[in-house]
C-alpha cells in the first residue's frame, strides 16, 4: 500500500515536469527526420491500406459488417492498436531510454512510464480525430455512443501505463525481457481479435480467454463505439473480467516496482 | 551557526554481481540464483555541515563515486542511513543527465526544472549559463553533436549556476584547457566562498583540492581510512597511493 501511495505523489508532486517531458517526448521522437508529424499519419495510413488491400481485394474475405464497410471496422480496431503496440514495446523500453533520469539525478522512476505513455497518447488522439473525421465522409457522424470513447481510452491508458511500468521495471532489469516482449507484439496482434470478429467465435474456452485480453476489451470497445453501437455498461461481464486484468496487472507493476526501484540504478 | 547538511550513518552498499543478464532476470523470480557480492562502501559514516569544503580522494575503485551517487540520491544504500538537505548539484559524469537529442538551450531548460527551478527563474540564468559554456552558436544544436569538451563546459556552466545547494564535483575539471579549467575553479571558488555552498571535490590531483578544501576523506576499498584536515588527508592519500 505505501508503495501505491509513493507512486501517486511522485505523480502529483512532478506533475508539472511529467506533461514536459511527455511534450518533450514527442517532439524528440518526431523531429529529426522532415516529414516529422507526418509519420506520426503516414506510417498507420500505410498500415490500414495494407490490410485493407490483403483482406478486401486479396482474400475477399469480408464484406460489410454491421452495414459498415470493412475499411471503417478494420480502422476502428486497428487504431487503438497502433497505440497498444507502440506502447507495448516503447513503455517497456522507457526506463531504458530515459537512463539518464536515473543515473544521472534524482528522478521519480515511476514518472518515466508514465510521461512515455502520455506522449504516446496525445499521437493517439491525433489518431481519433482523423478517424472521426474519416467515418464522417463515409457518411457516419458521430453519436451518442462517442460519448463512452473516453471511457475506452481511461481503460487503455490505466492498464498500459501499469504495463510500462511493470515492464520497464523487468526490461532495465535484463534486455531479455524486452527481446521477449518485442517478439511477443505480433502475435499478441493476431491472438487478440483485431483482424477478426471476437464476437463470432464458438469455441467456448477460448471466448472466455479472450474476456482476460485487455487488448481484446479495448479494440472491441473501440468498436462497439464506433460499428456495433453497444454501451460498456450492456456487457458487465466483459468490464468485470477486464477490471481483474486490470486489478492483477496494478499488483504485478507494484511488485516489480518495490522489488527493483533501489537496483536499477546499479544495472543501467 | 552550522548545520548539518549530509549525513551517513553506517553506511553500506553491496553490488550484486550476476554471471549474466539471464541469471540477473531469473533472480527476480527466484532467491536460489547465486551471485558474487562486492561491497562497494563499506560501514562509512560521515557528516557535512554547511559551507564545508571537503575533497574525497581514493584510487580508482575505492568507493568515491558510489558515496556520491548515494549523496545525489541515485543510488540506494544497501544498509545504513543517508540523510541530505538542501538541493544537490551533480557532476557525476561528463554528460551528466544531458538529453543527447536535445540542443544545448533545451538541456538547459530540461536540467533546470528537473533541479526544482521555476521557469522564469531559468530564463534569468540561461544568459549566464549559455555565455559560461563558451560553446557560441552550438547551443542550439543537439548535444549529440558536442565534442566532449563542450559537453563538459555546458555540464559544468549548467551545474554551477542553477543555485546549488551542495555542489558535488567530480573529476569533471580534467578536461577542457587551463583558461577554462581556471574559470571554472574561479567559478567555483566563488559560489562556495559567496553563497555559502557545500562543497564535495573528488579529484586525483591534490593541488587543487588543496586550493578549494579544508577538510580531506582518504578512502580505501570503501573504507573511510582518514577524515581530517585537509594536509593530513593530502598526506595519508600520497602515503597509500605510493605504497602497493
Amino acid at each position: 500500500m505505501s508503495t501505491i501511495s509513493k507512486i501517486i505523489k511522485e505523480h502529483y508532486e512532478w506533475r508539472s515536469q511529467v506533461f514536459k517531458l511527455a511534450k518533450a517526448d514527442i517532439v524528440k521522437t518526431y523531429s529529426g527526420s522532415a516529414l516529422g508529424w507526418a509519420w506520426a499519419i503516414v506510417k498507420p495510413t500505410i498500415t490500414i491500406l495494407v490490410f485493407w488491400f490483403a483482406f478486401s481485394v486479396g482474400l475477399r474475405l469480408k464484406s460489410d459488417i454491421e452495414g459498415y464497410p470493412f475499411i471503417l471496422w478494420l480502422i476502428a480496431g486497428l487504431v487503438p492498436w497502433f497505440f497498444m503496440s507502440e506502447i507495448i514495446v516503447q513503455g517497456a523500453r522507457s526506463i531504458r531510454k530515459y537512463k539518464y533520469l536515473v543515473t544521472k539525478m534524482k528522478f521519480p522512476v515511476s514518472t518515466i512510464p508514465t510521461f512515455v505513455s502520455l506522449s504516446k497518447l496525445t499521437v493517439h488522439l491525433c489518431l481519433m480525430v482523423i478517424v472521426i473525421i474519416v467515418f464522417a465522409i463515409f457518411g457516419r457522424l458521430p453519436d451518442i455512443y462517442m460519448l463512452q470513447l473516453p471511457f475506452y481510452m481511461l481503460c487503455m491508458l490505466l492498464f498500459f501505463v501499469e504495463w510500462s511500468l511493470f515492464s520497464a521495471m523487468l526490461s532495465s532489469m535484463s534486455k531479455d525481457f524486452l527481446n521477449l516482449v518485442k517478439s511477443v507484439t505480433t502475435a499478441l496482434f493476431w491472438l487478440s481479435g483485431i483482424m477478426w470478429d471476437v464476437n463470432k467465435i464458438d469455441i467456448e474456452w477460448l471466448k472466455n480467454i479472450l474476456l482476460f485480453n485487455p487488448i481484446t476489451y479495448v479494440s472491441s470497445g473501440y468498436r462497439n463505439v464506433f460499428i456495433y453501437k453497444i454501451w460498456f455498461f450492456e456487457q458487465p461481464t466483459h468490464l468485470l473480467c477486464y477490471a481483474v486484468t486490470l486489478v492483477t496487472m496494478t499488483i504485478l507493476a507494484i511488485w516489480s516496482y518495490k522489488k527493483l526501484i533501489k537496483e536499477i540504478p546499479d544495472v543501467l | 551557526m552550522k548545520n548539518t547538511v549530509i549525513d551517513f550513518q553506517d553506511v553500506s552498499k553491496v553490488y550484486k554481481l550476476y554471471k549474466n543478464d539471464k541469471q540477473r532476470l531469473l533472480s527476480v523470480f527466484s532467491k536460489k540464483v547465486s551471485y558474487k557480492k562486492k561491497r562497494a562502501v563499506d560501514h562509512v559514516s560521515f557528516t557535512i555541515q554547511k559551507g564545508e569544503t571537503v575533497a574525497i580522494f581514493g584510487k580508482n575503485g575505492a568507493g568515491k563515486s558510489t558515496v556520491l551517487k548515494m549523496i545525489t540520491g541515485v543510488a540506494f544504500p544497501t544498509e545504513g542511513n543517508i540523510k541530505v538537505e538542501g538541493r544537490v548539484s551533480a557532476l557525476l559524469e561528463l554528460t551528466s543527465g544531458f538529453d543527447p537529442e536535445f540542443t544545448g538551450r533545451e538541456n538547459i531548460y530540461l536540467k533546470g526544472r528537473l533541479s526544482g527551478l521555476k521557469e522564469q527563474e531559468i530564463q534569468e540564468l540561461e544568459e549566464e549559463i549559455v555565455e559560461f559554456a563558451e560553446i557560441g552558436e552550438y547551443i542550439d544544436q543537439p548535444v549529440r553533436t558536442y565534442s566532449s569538451g563542450m559537453k563538459a563546459r555546458l555540464g559544468f556552466a549548467i551545474n554551477v549556476n542553477i543555485r546549488p545547494e551542495i555542489l558535488i564535483v567530480d573529476e569533471a575539471l580534467s578536461v577542457g584547457d587551463v583558461a577554462f579549467k581556471d574559470k571554472c575553479l574561479q567559478k567555483v571558488n566563488k559560489i562556495v566562498n559567496q553563497d555559502g555552498v557545500t562543497l564535495l571535490f573528488v579529484t586525483h590531483t591534490t593541488s587543487i583540492a588543496r586550493q578549494f578544501c579544508k577538510r580531506g576523506i582518504v578512502m580505501k576499498n570503501g573504507k573511510v581510512i582518514c577524515d581530517d584536515d585537509i594536509d593530513i588527508a593530502i598526506d595519508v592519500y600520497g602515503k597509500s597511493t605510493r605504497k602497493k
